[in-house]
């Protein structure tokens, strides 16, 4: 009697698990590729970069413990600093030239009677030409010989011609210049999407009050675009901060270093340096790494603020 | 200006657009505007027009178009550049890279996100927190563990396992599960209701028979938005095919192989720029409703 009981217990216990398995498998089944693909070309990586940066490597197999002797060697480079630095300087210019822009152009769109939906569809034009192509387009534009749009401009105009890219002043200004004219189209779309948001009758009732034009802006405008605004900053530094295509194809980091970034050191270290480097590769992606989580989370830290205040 | 009494209220209302000054905004906004579209198209523009001009010209002549092009010059001109560039096998192969990788994204991101909005098998927050965190994780640091994954896949050492490099997959492989289209795909199938996969499971249709006629023909915006994003990435992608294929390159890859080749003059070289430009323009064309609706439902994400 007592046995039996016991067999009753583990059936049911064994049917739970069963049930169990039942109820989650298909679900387990619908997420299994994603996870996998996750783990091994996303989750699995970024640890092992880690962990792998304080190994010797050769080539792209791993060798003997080194503790931090390739942080070292990455940080006491030659060009670690002025090459932190240039990639500073794109962020920077890349936040004065190409972040107040498509804001602007997303409220005029908004605001004009005349001429609103063909300047959305040609603004984004750019959009749709594939990287490559701007990038060759651009080297072409800003070519230093006299063939280039540029210098055909300011040969009509009188001037002579001008270095651009070959100008270690300019060819930081001269990318930004590039990746805003492909990238504006999509941004202002974003904030043409959160200012259908706002509903009219605020600005009615503003009217109503007597606010002016910069007081709507200001007071109505600005409140809704808050949340996408800062979505769109911390987005643009962590894309510009890991530029790479561009002094890849463009300048190949030149002149003299001046459009290299650390994406493009690690690059280098990676692919191009015969396999003697690849440990410092892993060293550089990691802090790499590490300055832009500390963005990520300020953007969480200011994201509550915004969430808490609208 | 009957179009100025009807606007609605915005930062220039009605009201201002019977003063002067109201007026006199609304039209600078407008020019700039102009400016910006024609700042927008000239570059595109220019290449075209180069890749028409006769191949003394681009170094002699300083206008702008294409002197003494009639339609047949410009025909024999493209018919010449297609011979002389020989891109057909590398637009294939984009081709196929293109659709692979449509064909993966579209499957696998629309299982996971069917998965976690619908299905919520046990442990579907802690996935659903590792996407959300894969979305925010700088993207370099991966670049040569990657590589060393693709030399064993799926090992992360030398413990056996495929060499992938100079295939298909290593391009398929890492682009076909992306953590913004799993959470675009989610949340569109949390605004489906329950009653829809309830109705058919008790009519005998599995899981795989409720994604695949009923979620995505449900979905057919983001389906669209999806699939129009995923192959115009896909077309232009640059770098992946940079780091793992040698021969058989994509077209992105060849065009900038190109660059460097003396024998190919500029105009003709301009005829290529603008052949990898076709389909994505083309896709826009047919598409453009959808995606400038498009970018309105992923940019409520946030």
């Amino acid at each position: 009697m007592n046995n039996l009981i016991n067999r009753d217990k583990r059936i049911t216990g064994k049917s739970k698990i069963r049930l169990f398995v039942k109820k989650n498998a298909s679900g387990w089944l619908f997420l299994l590729p994603t996870v996998l693909i996750l783990y091994t070309m996303v989750w699995r990586p970024t640890v092992m970069a880690g962990v792998w940066s304080l190994f010797k490597m050769r080539a792209y197999t791993i060798g003997e413990f080194i503790g931090l002797n390739n942080y070292k060697m990455v940080i006491s480079h030659s060009q670690f600093v002025p090459i932190l630095i240039n990639t500073l300087k794109y962020v920077f210019w890349s936040l004065i030239i190409g972040f107040i822009p498509p804001v602007v152009l997303a409220i005029m769109i908004n605001e004009v009677v005349y001429f609103k939906s063909a300047s959305k569809i040609i603004l984004y034009l750019p959009t749709i030409v594939p990287g490559i192509v701007c990038m060759i387009m651009w080297t072409y534009i800003y070519s230093p010989e006299p063939t280039g749009l540029l210098n055909m401009l300011l040969s009509k105009v009188g001037c002579g011609s001008f270095g651009w890219l070959n100008n270690p002043d300019f060819t930081i200004v001269g990318i930004i210049i590039m990746k805003t004219w492909k990238g504006l189209g999509g941004a202002m779309l974003l904030y043409y999407a959160g200012l259908q948001n706002v509903n009219s009758e605020l600005y009615e009732a503003a009217v109503l009050d007597g606010a002016g034009m910069w007081k709507r802006a200001w007071n109505v405008t600005r409140p809704a675009l808050a949340a996408t605004l800062v979505l769109n900053f911390v987005n643009q530094i962590n894309a510009v901060f890991q530029t790479l295509d561009e002094p890849l194809t463009m300048t190949g980091g030149g002149p003299n270093g001046a459009s290299a970034t650390l994406a493009y050191q690690l690059f280098q270290y990676g692919f191009r340096s015969g396999g003697k480097s690849t440990g410092q590769a892993m060293a550089l992606g990691v802090i790499i790494f590490a300055i832009l989580i500390v963005l990520t989370i300020f953007y969480f830290h200011v994201n509550k603020k915004i969430e808490e205040n609208y | 200006m009957g179009r100025f009494s009807n606007k609605e209220a915005g930062i220039i209302s009605n009201v201002d657009l019977k003063t002067f000054k109201g007026q006199l905004v609304h039209w600078i906004f407008v020019a700039v505007l102009i400016v910006f579209c024609v700042v927008s198209v000239i570059p595109t523009l220019w290449v075209v027009m180069t890749a028409f001009k006769d191949s003394k010209e681009i170094y002699v002549s300083r206008s702008f178009f294409p002197v003494n092009c009639s339609p047949s010059t410009a025909w024999s001109r493209i018919s010449d550049a297609w011979v002389k560039l020989q891109l057909g096998d590398s637009i294939i192969n984009t081709f196929v890279k293109s659709l692979g990788d449509w064909f993966f994204t579209i499957v696998f991101c629309g299982f996971a996100g069917y998965s976690l909005s619908k299905l919520k098998p046990k442990g579907t927050k802690l996935v659903f927190t590792l996407i959300v965190w894969t979305m925010l994780m700088p993207g370099q640091i991966r670049m040569v563990p990657n590589y060393i994954t693709m030399l064993h896949f799926p090992f992360a050492f030398d413990i056996g396992g495929v060499n992938l490099l100079n295939t298909y997959w290593s391009l398929w492989i890492p682009n076909a599960a992306n953590a913004f289209k799993i959470i675009l795909f989610k949340n569109n199938f949390d605004a489906l209701s329950n009653s829809f996969v309830e109705a058919a499971k008790i009519d005998g249709c599995s899981d795989f028979g409720v994604f695949f006629k009923i979620m995505l023909p449900l979905s057919m915006p983001i389906l669209l938005f999806v699939s129009i994003t995923t192959l115009e990435v896909a077309w232009a992608d640059y770098f992946g095919p940079l780091i793992y294929l040698t021969d058989n390159i994509t077209l992105p890859l060849k065009i900038y192989q190109m660059k460097t080749d003396v024998t190919i003059q500029m105009n003709t070289y301009f005829m290529g720029l603008m052949f990898a430009c076709i389909p994505p323009a083309i896709i826009f064309l047919v598409m453009q409703k959808h995606i400038m609706g498009g970018i309105t439902v992923g940019g409520v994400k946030g």
